[in-house]
């Protein structure tokens, strides 16, 4: 591993009476992939929320490429929060795609808008992009004429165009037919070979153990065991790991 | 049919008031509203107070009286105002708040998920709402709006207590001067040619915004 890229220091989340996030210490490296897989109410999207600001810690410290975006739960001014949170792109399990806009305008919209980049800059970049995914024959289409794997896949593209360091998956295929999953996995696989880093929560074991270069398992709220594929599904210390893989993989 | 080309006269006459009172209404209180509906949905509270406190007391009360109120009980007060400029300001007021109304159900209607996409994105807020927020808002208010807005096209015949020649006061006129009830046919038809053109106007831009899908 090198430079670290994302750093959480005894990260802290409530909502409420319920303590989602009980102190979570994690490093990252530039250019890993990142499996976070977990039973469900572990708090892992949760942990990568924060990582966007989406939700806001009550403790710890996050630092992106060696800037802190919360130190000892106080954040950064606006200006450099949105700078930081800007270096990081996100995937939704809904995927969150712009109904009113098609395809292509999902993609030029935040360059345009955001960053102030000319069309004739961002055209042929978001072109290349859709390309990329596999979608160039659908620029023009609305999403909704599109499978869910193709909008998953113009929702990866559209954070893409605003060039981000890291990438950020919550359940990208959990609201997808088994079918088309695969479809939207490599697309992801693809991205993880050109260097990207990446943190994925994800139900896909095949994808944590084949792709990501560590994984952290997560439950009740704390990171129970984290390590490479190998040695988290072939060789799980931790007991409850080993109940959750047991249920899983049966 | 001489007798009715020259009530026509007035009762046109009385149709450019009637128009112009409506274009000027929907053409302030939208923006109006617009701004009311996000002032409403605001963090900051005594603001969003406020506004809930206004859109009751616009919505509680008889426009007519609000009329009344602007026409004759603000010279009390020491503000005079034109007369077409005291029916345009309780004309606005009073849409503004049902409009407003209209607008924050149909912002709290679009999914959180399109906050999140924009935030992600780099989006500020002003952003967000213009661009995302806003323009999805349209598609779903176009029902409601179009409602209001072929109201907004009668309510305006309300100004005929402040003596403004609109066109139900130009054929009232003519009814009392002449004992002959064709100028409220004449009025009625007007009316009819107004709200339909109104309604397709609302049917297109339906269709318009039916090109995508949610």
């Amino acid at each position: 591993m090198n430079e670290s890229i994302i750093r959480m220091e005894n990260v802290k989340k409530s909502f409420g009476e319920l303590e989602v996030l009980k102190g979570i210490t994690l490093e990252l490296g530039r250019g890993e992939v990142v499996a976070i897989i977990g039973p469900s109410g572990s708090g892992k999207s949760t942990l990568l929320r924060c990582l966007n600001r989406l939700e806001v810690v009550n403790g710890g410290s996050i630092a992106i490429e060696e800037e802190y975006l919360v130190k000892d739960g106080e954040y950064a001014d606006a200006l450099k929060s949105r700078k930081i949170c800007g270096k990081m792109g996100m995937v939704f399990q809904q995927f969150n795609l712009f109904p009113h806009m098609t395809v292509l305008e999902n993609l030029l919209e935040a360059p345009l808008i955001v960053k102030k980049q000319s069309r004739e800059e961002v055209m042929p970049v978001a072109l290349e992009l859709l390309s990329k995914v596999g979608l160039g024959d659908k620029a023009d289409v609305y999403p909704n004429q599109l499978s869910g794997g193709q909008q998953q896949r113009v929702a990866i593209a559209r954070a893409l165009a605003m060039n981000p360091d890291i990438m950020l998956f919550d359940e990208p295929t959990s609201s997808l037919d088994p079918e088309l999953t695969g479809e939207v996995l490599k697309t992801m696989r693809n991205l993880a070979d050109g260097n990207m880093t990446m943190v994925v929560v994800t139900h896909e074991m095949g994808f944590a153990r084949e792709v990501a270069q560590k994984v952290i398992f997560m439950a009740d709220g704390i990171v129970q065991e984290q390590g490479t594929p190998d040695a988290i599904f072939d060789n799980p210390k931790n007991e409850r790991l080993q109940v959750f893989l047991q249920s899983i993989l049966r | 049919m001489d007798e009715i080309l020259r009530m026509m006269v007035p009762l046109l006459e009385g149709c450019r008031v009637t128009v112009a009172i409506f274009a000027v209404t929907l053409c302030l209180s939208i923006p109006l509203g617009l701004l009311l509906a996000l002032a409403r949905l605001s963090d900051i509270k005594p603001l969003n107070r406020a506004v809930e406190f206004y859109n009751w007391i616009m919505r509680g009360t008889p426009l007519m009286l609000q009329l009344l109120f602007v026409y004759f009980a603000l010279p009390t007060f020491g503000i005079r105002l034109p007369d077409v400029t005291s029916a345009l300001l309780a004309f606005v007021l009073n849409y503004a708040a049902y409009f407003a109304e209209i607008f924050r159900a149909g912002i709290q209607s679009i999914p959180k998920g399109q906050y999140e996409a924009a935030k992600t994105l780099g989006f500020t807020y002003v952003q967000t709402m213009r661009r995302i927020i806003v323009p999805q808002m349209i598609k779903r208010v176009l029902p409601p709006i179009g409602n209001e807005t072929i109201t907004l096209v009668k309510d305006t015949s309300l100004v005929y207590v402040l003596a403004m020649n609109d066109l139900l006061r130009a054929a009232r006129t003519i009814v009392q001067r002449e004992f002959d009830m064709t100028p409220f046919f004449i009025a009625g038809c007007f009316y009819l040619v107004m709200t339909f053109v109104v309604t397709r106007v609302f049917n297109w831009l339906e269709k318009h915004y039916a090109r995508y899908e949610e």
